[in-house]
């Protein structure tokens, strides 16, 4: 059984990542219309493509298990739940289109969206920063700047805010928040304060 | 499958009817993949039921937008609006999708589910009993975080969804309950709503840290 369990460790974590990467799409589509933000837009067709690498990869992966008629269905699942993430992901690209189409966000939209958050920050995170080597859940962003990472930029890579990511140098944060909170995350992250 | 709801015009506010549809497309993606991992035909009832209301409220929110516009502008900044309602549609078809792998018995291998089982909160749905002491009290009063470590997030009475319930919100006898936490603490829950259970075990702050 634990190595069976080892043999399907690249499909359960290649459909976690089709998760997560659809999940990210829709915060950042949401995020893209309330802040009008072309860039934040464009990342999530970014992030649509390499959706559709990874639904690919993901299928080849099951295909290339080999099948018995008693255990198809458990199979189907799995294929019907990749299918799910990239039908969401492309309702997150969706979104982002009408930011990419220059169409005036409604103010119902940002209304709907957050009631209050008015500002977006990217920070970098330097080599002297107190962030580093701690998890969101330990770093406190939210507690001591009042912004709320949004998504974690690392190289190429987009992760989901989870409490257990850890915190590298040179990850980008991206957050949302009211616009007096930015000035402390810079810090932050720059390592000219630590939090009290 | 049930019968098809009539859609009628009601002026309702087009931001009321995109924030409901938006909290219930997101609680749904939640309960449908909970549904699946934990292999739970409740969780997927309900994410029918919650399909059902998103749809209705789709229809109402096209004609409330269309008679909003009165000109050119309004139309091409509404037009955003109809868009972004019916991604939130697509989402929650979605959903109904994940739900339905439940419902016609299709599965999911066992291995992923003991996987995920390891590093997802499990959501569950409970009802009230008449006899629970949960009937009547608050929201608030009940400290569900920090006594056993889980978090209504929403809540079923008879039709009516009421999604992220505020501190104010009173529980009464036959509402079901969508609750997020620790399988332990989850248990707890239960047993209480189901009135089996008729005071919180006195468990030291969970395994909570303090703040």
């Amino acid at each position: 059984m634990a190595q069976n369990e080892e043999q399907f460790r690249p499909l359960i974590d290649k459909m976690a990542e089709l998760k997560d990467t659809s999940e990210l799409m829709i915060d950042l589509a949401y995020s893209s219309l309330l802040l009008n933000s072309r860039e934040l837009a464009e990342e999530v067709q970014a992030l649509e493509n390499r959706m559709d690498d990874l639904h690919t990869e993901f299928e080849l992966l099951v295909l290339s298990r080999c099948i018995t008629p008693e255990q198809s269905k458990d199979y189907l699942g799995l294929i019907r739940l990749g299918l799910v993430a990239e039908n969401i992901a492309d309702a997150a690209a969706q979104i982002a289109d009408v930011v990419l189409r220059g169409l005036k966000p409604h103010p119902v939209l940002r209304l709907a969206i957050r009631e209050a958050e008015e500002t977006v920050a990217r920070v970098t995170v330097s080599g002297t920063s107190v962030l580093i080597g701690r998890n969101l859940q330990e770093a406190q962003i939210h507690e001591e700047t009042g912004m709320w990472v949004l998504a974690v930029r690392r190289g190429d890579a987009w992760l989901r805010p989870k409490p257990d990511v850890v915190i590298k140098e040179g990850d980008t944060l991206i957050a949302a928040g009211y616009s007096g909170g930015v000035e402390d995350l810079k810090q932050l992250a720059s390592g000219k304060s630590s939090p009290t | 499958m049930g019968k098809l709801e009539k859609i009628q015009y009601r002026p309702i506010s087009v931001r009321d009817l995109l924030v409901e549809m938006k909290d219930m497309s997101e609680l749904m993606i939640d309960l449908a993949y909970s549904s699946a991992l934990f292999n739970s035909r409740e969780l997927a009832e309900e994410v029918l039921e919650l399909e059902r209301c998103v749809d209705s409220l789709a229809y109402l929110l096209d004609m409330n937008a269309m008679i909003a516009a009165r000109d050119a502008e309004d139309a091409e900044s509404l037009v955003g609006v109809s868009v972004v309602a019916s991604a939130i549609d697509k989402i929650s078809d979605a959903a109904g999708d994940i739900s339905a792998i439940v419902l016609r018995n299709i599965g999911i291998h066992p291995l992923v589910r003991k996987v995920f089982e390891k590093v997802e909160e499990r959501l569950t749905r409970v009802e009230i009993r008449p006899d629970s002491i949960l009937v009547g009290r608050k929201r608030k009063d009940l400290k569900l975080a920090s006594r056993i470590g889980a978090n209504i997030i929403a809540i079923r009475r008879g039709k009516e969804w009421i999604i992220n319930p505020g501190d104010e919100e009173t529980l009464l006898k036959g509402d079901i309950l969508i609750a997020r936490g620790a399988p332990l603490g989850i248990e707890e829950l239960r047993q209480v709503a189901e009135g089996t259970l008729k005071s919180w075990r006195n468990r030291r702050g969970a395994k909570r840290r303090t703040v």
